[in-house]
């Protein structure tokens, strides 16, 4: 089977850069699956988890983005996203007591570090992709 | 002339300026390479982020709301100066070429009729600018410690940046900032950064454009553009951050370097008065001696 080269890149850094077999990021309408041959597709993104699979379609890394851009053509994939962490690394004490500050204040900005700590939870949470 | 124990002392006090210097030598120096890496690391998600930019960019037909960030105001009439320097000294020519290129480009715009203000990013620029033209700063940002928090900060200066521009304070933005071109070079560079300057990335779009089709755009291309040109503000701010960063580092390597090697030589050359007025006294002392005795 066919391989599509992958780049997950954040401002600080090159987090991620191989061949795989499948990806799935979170787009602004609808997350998806892009598999090698994918037509160009430029979306941004929503927080949410961008996973990684292998040609056999197991599951190498997932990760969680709070938003960004991915460009996709055939031969290759790229993900700018703000800021990326492991969704293993991801504490779920701690998010939710975040939440709950967050909650309690007011503000635009508040709101968006509400938005991306609920897809964090959300992340952690749910267990769908893991196996496709 | 000087006696011995002046010139000793002196030796002293010139050693022990040449442990400081090359010890603040060997310090810039580790931190040269790790802001080196940084700026190198963060090369791709700019160079990608430029290269979806200028796919995009002709798109962009109508100036309203976000997307004036690419298509100007329209007008060319306030500008707005962002000097880049670092926040501590000792470095050379590094901060006073910042300043020396900003005040001209000031006066030169000024002498076109254009209102100019000042956003100083480094104590540096923010100190010399203070004295000499105080009333055009708006604001100012120091210590950025761009190594660890430096994407925060560019943020900051980013949404600072966006907020005056959307309330008509400016028109076009201008960056001045030492671009690092290698360990021991740096270069003064101006940068357009509002409204954005795609000319450059022009040529790629045609390689890019004659290659292959167009994209599919998820939502639209407008809704894109609108996420994607204040990101691309922040970049372009971060990316020079960096470089700034990295040149401050290698412009205090050499100017520490430079300033170790006179030490030296200047230790050197006293050692050797010292040793002169040394034997010279000891001289002294024989001839007193001998024609002491010799009158006897």
């Amino acid at each position: 089977m066919a391989t599509i080269s992958f780049d997950l890149v954040s401002p600080e850094n090159l987090i991620f850069n191989d061949e795989v077999g499948t990806i799935i990021v979170p787009g602004k309408d609808g997350d998806l699956g892009i598999l090698p041959g994918h037509s160009k597709v430029m979306s941004s993104l929503r927080p949410g988890r961008v996973m990684v699979y292998n040609e056999d379609k197991s599951l190498i890394k997932s990760f969680f983005v709070s938003g960004g851009f991915a460009e996709i053509n055939p031969e290759k994939c790229i993900v700018l996203a703000e800021s990326v962490v492991e969704v293993n690394s991801l504490e779920k004490t701690s998010i939710e007591k975040e939440i709950q500050e967050l909650e309690n204040k007011e503000g635009k900005e508040t709101e968006e570090q509400l938005s991306v700590a609920k897809a964090k939870l959300e992340a952690i949470n749910v267990n769908y992709y893991d196996k496709i | 002339m000087p006696s011995l124990k002046d010139i000793k002392t002196q030796i002293n006090s010139v050693g022990s300026t040449k442990k400081i210097t090359s010890a603040m030598k060997m310090v810039a120096a580790s931190k040269l390479r790790r802001s080196q890496e940084k700026a190198e690391a963060a090369r791709p998600y700019s160079s990608r982020l430029e290269e979806m930019l200028s796919s995009l960019a002709s798109s962009a037909a109508s100036g309203e709301g976000i997307i004036k960030l690419l298509t100007g105001t329209g007008n060319d009439q306030n500008y707005i100066v962002v000097p880049v320097s670092a926040d501590r000294g000792l470095c050379g020519g590094f901060n006073s070429s910042i300043n020396r290129e900003t005040f001209k480009l000031v006066k030169s715009l000024e002498g076109n009729g254009k209102k100019v203000q000042l956003m100083p990013v480094g104590k540096k620029s923010r100190d010399f600018f203070n004295r000499v033209m105080k009333d055009q700063i708006i604001e100012s940002f120091v210590d950025l410690n761009v190594s660890s928090t430096g994407y925060e900060s560019a943020l900051n200066i980013s949404n600072k940046l966006q907020e005056l521009y959307f309330d008509g304070e400016f028109d076009k933005c201008i960056l001045v900032f030492n671009k690092f071109k290698s360990a021991i070079s740096q270069e003064v560079t101006q940068q357009q950064l509002i409204p954005l300057d795609v000319s450059n990335s022009e040529k790629q779009e045609e390689k890019e454009n004659s290659s292959n089709a167009i994209y599919d755009y998820e939502p639209d291309e407008e809704t894109i553009l609108k996420d994607l040109l204040p990101k691309n503000v922040s970049i372009q701010i971060f990316k020079v951050l960096l470089e700034s960063d990295a040149g401050e580092q290698g412009a205090r390597m050499a100017a520490m370097d430079n300033a170790t090697r006179n030490a030296g030589e200047m230790i050197d050359s006293l050692t050797l008065k010292y040793n002169r007025t040394r034997q010279a006294f000891i001289t002294k002392e024989l001839i007193e001696i001998i024609s002491g005795a010799e009158s006897i």
